[in-house]
């Protein structure tokens, strides 16, 4: 009964540490027999003393346990085989430095989907995220956390349906907590420094403050001084949030995918840009919508947009 | 027959393509309607025209030495008439016969 009873505290402290776990819903623990025991060590280094929630759970060696969940439980366990062929383990991973002279990490790391790892420059993780685009999501670690970005490890996941995904971001948790006894720094509860807050969507811009005022300056001289003023300014139909015609879409697709900062005004805005439409399209020369201004010269529409931006040309542009 | 009257009759597509051709020589001239794909468009639900949205594909000596810029605006320019009287947008491909066929 000692014994027992034992060994139920060291199952206790070791769900206690699964509750720190990053973008986990559920507070669940896959564990097979042979990763039993080494949690047992695992969990044998904590303080006793430590508050431990009150679990019904028997941890039995012998048996595969059933992961503790509040929803429906569904066998994991063919996933889990389809994820080990997905994703590399952790520790057989290759690590990609990342550092100021390649210009940022995105040339390197791969677009596509899957589990990523930061390690600082004493190669200790600070962080592991899942990704739409491991690319991007590492670029923007290293825009907002440099000094904690000494290098990354990638793992590319096929078909990245949102359960595959987790799972191999959890198998990479698992393994590093397992390695090292402790949830990297940047998945602690409550650390914000790693995830990403929806990006609040900048406003679009208005020419005038409203059609009640009367206009001092004529509004092409607002036009001129606009596009000169900002590196980039898309004119289009309706809001950037949600614009009304397919073209426009396409170009602020195109711009955020590029991940440059741009101004978006609304031709549509009767009450805010009235009368922009004719007035921009005798000063642009260019008749239809959407109109893309790059260092005060017009770059085109949509077409060209698209054109260049299959090319690969757009990078260049925005960094002139 | 007036000349008026041959126009009233012609589609806008039959127009666009007599113009471009008169004026750009062109080896190559696709002139698609893809109005359909852009019913219930939000812009122009007011117009009672249906010949709102095409697809250009043009290849033509003039386009030699411009930019993407210049030769989309030709274009416009040639289709100024029909911009004005309810054709809402144009998706254009301008390409020089050189381009198309690099090996020559």
């Amino acid at each position: 009964m000692q014994h027992s009873l034992k060994r139920r505290n060291e199952t206790d402290s070791c769900f206690f540490l699964s509750r720190y776990r990053h973008r986990s819903s559920m507070a669940t623990l896959n564990l097979s027999s042979l990763q039993a025991l080494s949690s047992h060590r695992l969990c044998s280094s904590f303080p006793q003393n430590t508050p431990t929630p009150s679990f019904n759970f028997q941890l039995k060696p012998s048996i595969n346990p059933r992961p503790i969940s509040l929803k429906p439980y569904v066998s994991e366990k063919p996933r889990a085989r389809v994820v080990a062929l997905a994703v590399k383990s952790l520790g057989d991973t290759e690590a990609l430095a990342v550092s100021p002279e390649n210009d940022g990490p995105a040339g390197e790391l791969p677009s596509g989907a899957g589990v990523y790892a930061v390690y600082d420059t004493n190669g200790d993780v600070q962080f592991i995220g899942l990704s739409r685009n491991i690319a991007a999501s590492v670029a923007a670690h290293w825009k907002s956390v440099p000094e904690l970005c000494g290098s990354v490890k990638a793992g590319v996941v096929d078909e990245p349906d949102r359960e595959t995904l987790t799972q191999a971001w959890k198998s990479w948790m698992e393994e590093y907590i397992k390695d090292s006894g402790k949830v990297p720094p940047g998945n602690e509860s409550g650390n914000a420094t790693w995830v990403r807050q929806a990006p609040k969507r900048k406003p679009d811009l208005r020419l005038t403050p409203g059609r009640r005022m009367q206009l001092t300056v004529p509004l092409e001289n607002l036009i001129d001084g606009l596009v000169k003023e900002n590196k980039v300014v898309a004119f289009i139909k309706g809001p950037r949030s949600a614009p009304l015609c397919g073209f426009s879409q396409r170009v602020i697709a195109i711009l955020e995918n590029e991940g440059v900062d741009y101004e978006s005004v609304n031709v549509l805005d009767e009450e805010y840009n009235y009368e922009l439409r004719e007035t921009l399209k005798k000063y642009s020369n260019w008749p239809t919508f959407p109109q893309i201004f790059v260092d005060g010269e017009l770059v085109g529409g949509c077409d060209i947009l698209t054109s260049m931006y299959e090319k690969g040309e757009l990078a260049s542009l925005f960094k002139k | 027959m007036s000349s008026r009257g041959a126009t009233a009759v012609l589609s806008r597509a039959s127009r666009i393509r007599s113009k471009l051709q008169t004026a750009l020589e062109a080896t190559v001239l696709e002139v698609d309607d893809v109005s359909y794909q852009h019913a219930g468009h939000a812009a122009v639900k007011g117009s009672s025209d249906k010949e709102t949205h095409f697809n250009l594909n043009i290849v033509s000596p003039k386009f030699e030495g411009q930019s993407l810029v210049k030769r989309h605006r030709l274009i416009y320019d040639l289709l100024a008439d029909e911009l004005q009287s309810g054709l809402h947008a144009l998706s254009i491909v301008a390409k020089t016969p050189h381009e198309t066929n690099p090996s020559k």
